[in-house]
């Protein structure tokens, strides 16, 4: 069977194998020119990413001050655990974790980049010390510093200074041209919000070096994260303190200010939360507890409430009558504790009536007969013309978001919304601030700084200075005037006597006996809900006023009680600790 | 005429050379220096012991290996069962060593196949190209691979397969059996889709697509691509690759150790690895053809075959362009086993290019 031919063959079979060699070596040879000369670029990017990791560290926030220097909110550093997906087995880790700990954890596993697992948030500072010991078990975890908003004494001024929270998806779409990211945090309120653009500084960021198990092998390039802007606001925590204690148990709005200036020196609203629970991220059920509270604790009161500003308001008539001469400061009036007109009674507060008064005891009295009266005279458009002298109803000009503005009813609009004529009854209602009229509690505030300051009105603001890194002051909130309104002297003499009539001997007998002359008047609002809220508000020294002030009280009662006792601390705090 | 031996020795020499400068670079212990535990130190020291061997079988006769060819094969099947039974088991849980997982007893018995089948095709080549040999010769070449099967280390079994094919190509069987042969492997073969394991269905489907899942299973194929690719035209230099450094390259030591090569020389270092392989088989084969004795024409051309698949498959996978298994890169890989035999299996190529040239040279005066 051996022979010739076989032998033949066999010689045959092995050149074949050693063409099929030459093939595989042109393949393999084709292969790697392929791989590492075409596509070369595009293996050393990926190679490149394998190994470089960029973690982008985040932006920190302007302090907040007080007026006297005092932090009201800072950056805090908080750690957390991060995991890099990929360099180990997740599970794993999470196990490893656990242990290392010593406790039972429940992950929050938020995927905060491609690859990128927020394993937990808000390290104690024991369990950073235990990760870094057992690093060597834990590949792809690292440690990160973060910074969280910390505030001072929260729900004190929470309402004022807002809070932080991640940036949403919306806003994240309105704003992604300004190179927010997903983590970021964004002022969701108050100042915080209002001022985002100042407080909100650089981010900082880490090229790092990584092996296959995530471990950092060198870091390449590092730029630390910084602020920018500190604010100053015009703020005084003390005082700001001193008048949300004055409150006590009660709900409602203090507000304190300069009125030669326009300085908000102090804005409270009550009920109120803690700012620091959203540093920490709330929880769903936290947030939702918080939405449905009856009482609304998010809701600013001063500039976002809208209420009724009862007898405060007859101040404004009682300017417009002076000035429009409809009454003059000698004229007397008899209540009898009620007003015919037409074919209705309308009633004065005190039902036995107030007898006769003056003008000006008609404002330190309160006394409706006389308002209806000198109401129905001025007729609703000159009280109208008047209001919206005063700026009622227009844009307060104040540095925070979502003020409102209150609303003031007039002829046409009741024509038009209600197709209702205007009756006697509607300016009745009007002089005595009732009925359709709503204002919040800064517009008040606002009046009443018209009042104190004869006219001259200067746009409120919280903020006051703008400090760089270094503590400079690079920009100062200066006195800004707003409107001057320009009305006899006799008739802003005549009403602020009046107002001092009030606190000697009406209606703000509470206030009655400290050290300084006080201009004031009380209000109360008619709540349909409940209780009525209480008013109280006005300035010192009445002859060159230095502080306004505005009291109000929900469910408070009539403005001589709740609203005069709480402003009656304030004023007290303020003469003991700041003179006048 | 001596031309042809110094340059076998002198591709062999390169490929050593180049397995250790390799192997050095990869190695997570060589600040340490020189040392017997690290990589490279004990790669040398397999290259001096394996050297001994190459000289030993270069200058003394080693027909007497043929002729107890089937004691080889029994040691050989032998110890792969008592790998089984005592083996010690890898990272991967595959037993596959021996004595304190210093020997690899698969890498000699596909010398002792080689041998084996080279003696007994020889010695029965009257039988040639019919089936009964053909179905002996299977039964023969089965026993060793189903041993190495259920250890399980698939490259190893394939490695076997195809020296017994390609002892059957080059025995001269007809072109029509070895095609019904093939037709029946490719047939059956994906119903050994069900007697794989889970991780060997895994790197089937990542050879497929391995940027499917390629922190996962695709894992090894992605990052091979990555350093071959980053390596560009001339490599990033000597111990300076990312991928290897940094470790993201699996197994860099044996499997994957063509990538971590040409990640450090780029594409020339790449080529000039694959031409030292292809002259590396074309002398062994060349050598084969000039033999005038069968069984040595045969283990000869084996030889070459065995050579050629193992780099075939070990570049391709390095390549992404054949799946994963765990063959290694004859001479370059770490490992001492593979080195032994393969620096035995040159010494005994030296010797019969030597004696060929020498019967050359005697008819020519």
């Amino acid at each position: 069977m051996w022979n010739e031919r076989m032998e033949e063959r066999i010689r045959q079979r092995v050149a074949t194998a050693l063409w099929i060699g030459i093939a595989l070596f042109v393949v393999l040879s084709a292969r790697l020119w392929y791989l590492s000369v075409l596509r070369g670029e595009w293996f050393r990017e990926r190679s490149e990413r394998n190994r470089v990791r960029v973690v982008f560290l985040e932006a920190l926030r302007g302090n907040i001050y007080d007026r006297r220097g005092v932090c009201l909110a800072e950056d805090v550093p908080r750690f957390r655990l991060v995991f890099l997906v990929g360099s180990s087995e997740e599970e794993l880790v999470m196990k490893r974790v656990r242990e290392v700990l010593g406790r039972d954890i429940t992950f929050s596993l938020r995927e905060r980049a491609p690859g990128e697992l927020v394993l937990l948030e808000d390290l104690s500072l024991e369990d950073v010390v235990k990760i870094e010991e057992n690093s060597e078990r834990l590949p792809g975890v690292l440690v990160e510093v973060y910074p969280a908003r910390k505030y001072r004494d929260g729900e004190i001024a929470a309402l004022l200074l807002g809070y932080v929270g991640k940036v949403s998806s919306e806003e994240l779409k309105a704003l992604g041209k300004m190179g927010y990211r997903n983590e970021d945090r964004i002022g969701k309120s108050g100042v915080e919000s209002f001022y985002e653009s100042l407080l909100r500084g650089e981010e900082g960021y880490r090229r790092v070096e990584v092996d296959a198990l995530g471990r950092v092998v060198q870091v390449l390039d590092f730029r630390s994260p910084r602020f920018r802007y500190s604010l100053q606001l015009a703020l005084d925590w003390e005082l700001q303190k001193a008048c949300y204690e004055a409150l006590g148990r009660r709900n409602g709005v203090v507000l304190v200010g300069d009125p030669a200036t326009g300085e908000i020196l102090a804005f409270v609203s009550k009920p109120s939360f803690d700012p620091n629970l959203f540093s920490r991220g709330l929880s769903l059920k936290e947030w939702l507890d918080l939405l449905e509270q009856k009482s609304n604790p998010l809701l600013a009161r001063p500039t976002q409430a809208l209420y009724p500003p009862g007898s405060l308001f007859k101040i404004l008539i009682a300017l417009a009558a002076l000035e429009e001469q409809v009454v003059t400061s000698r004229e007397s009036f008899f209540c009898p504790g009620y007003l015919e007109y037409g074919d209705r009674k309308y009633l004065c507060w005190r039902r036995g009536g107030h007898g006769r008064v003056t003008f000006e005891e008609a404002i330190a009295e309160s006394c409706n007969v006389v308002f209806y009266t000198l109401g129905l005279r001025l007729g609703p458009e000159r009280i109208a013309r008047y209001a919206r002298m005063f700026g009622f109803g227009q844009d307060a000009h104040l540095d925070l978001p979502g003020v409102k503005t209150g609303f003031f009813p007039t002829p046409e609009w009741k024509r038009e919304a209600l197709k209702e004529a205007w009756y006697p009854g509607d300016t009745v209602n009007l002089s005595i601030g009732q009925g359709y009229l709503l204002v919040t509690p800064l517009e008040m505030y606002l009046f009443l700084c018209a009042v104190a300051n004869r006219g001259k009105v200067y746009d409120p603001h919280v903020l006051w200075r703008v400090l760089d890194e270094n503590g400079r002051v690079v920009r100062e909130v200066k006195p800004s005037l707003r409107r001057t309104i320009a009305l006899r002297s006799q008739t802003w003499d005549t009403v602020i006597r009046g107002m001092e009539k009030v606190v000697t001997q009406g209606t703000g007998f509470n206030c009655r006996g400290l050290p300084v002359k006080l201009a004031a008047k009380t209000g109360t609002a008619q709540n349909p809900h409940g209780k009525e809220h209480s008013w109280f508000g006005g300035f010192f020294p009445s002859d060159r006023p230095k502080f306004v002030f505005l009291v109000l009280v929900e469910h408070g009662g009539d403005g001589s009680g709740e609203a005069a006792l709480v402003a009656r601390k304030v004023v007290e705090w303020i003469l003991q600790n700041r003179g006048v | 005429m001596m031309r042809r031996e110094y340059l076998f020795v002198l591709v062999t020499l390169c490929l050593c050379i180049l397995g250790i400068v390799a192997v050095y670079s990869v190695d997570p212990l060589r600040d340490e220096g020189f040392g017997p535990k690290s990589f490279f130190g004990r790669q040398i020291l397999w290259n001096v012991v394996g050297w001994a061997l190459f000289l030993l079988f270069r200058f003394f006769d080693f027909q007497w290996l043929f002729r107890r060819s089937w004691l080889w094969y029994l040691l050989s099947v032998f110890s792969l069962g008592a790998v089984l039974v005592f083996g010690e088991s890898d990272e991967t849980g595959a037993k596959r060593w021996l004595f304190s997982r210093s020997v690899q007893p698969s890498e000699f018995a596909k010398l002792a196949l080689l041998f084996f089948l080279s003696s007994y095709l020889s010695t029965n080549r009257d039988e040639l190209d019919f089936w009964s040999l053909l179905v002996k010769s299977a039964f023969f070449a089965a026993v060793p691979a189903l041993l190495v099967f259920l250890q399980p280390d698939l490259g190893t079994v394939l490695v076997l397969g195809v020296l017994w094919f390609g002892a059957l190509f080059l025995g001269g069987w007809h072109r029509r059996k070895l095609g019904l042969l093939l037709g029946l492997v490719a047939s059956l073969s994906p119903l050994s889709w069900f007697i794989m394991k889970d991780y060997q269905r895994k790197r089937v489907l990542a050879f497929l697509d391995p940027w499917q899942d390629p922190l996962g299973s695709g894992y090894n194929v992605v990052q091979s691509q990555i350093a071959i690719g980053s390596g560009g035209v001339l490599g990033q230099g000597w111990l300076s690759g990312k991928q290897t450094q940094l470790r993201f390259l699996p197994a860099r030591y044996t499997d994957f150790i063509f990538a971590a090569f040409c990640e450090q020389f780029g594409f020339v270092g790449g080529m000039v690895l694959l031409t030292l392989f292809i002259l590396f088989f074309w002398i062994v084969l060349e050598t084969a053809q000039r033999v005038r004795n069968l069984e040595e024409r045969f283990f000869a051309s084996l030889f070459g075959i065995l050579f050629l698949f193992q780099v075939g498959i070990n570049v391709g996978m390095n390549l992404g362009i054949a799946p994963v298994t765990g063959i290694p890169l004859p001479f370059v890989s770490y490992g001492g086993s593979s080195l032994l035999v393969h620096l035995a299996g040159a010494g005994m190529i030296a010797r019969l290019i030597w004696r060929t040239e020498q019967e050359e040279r005697e008819r020519w005066i």
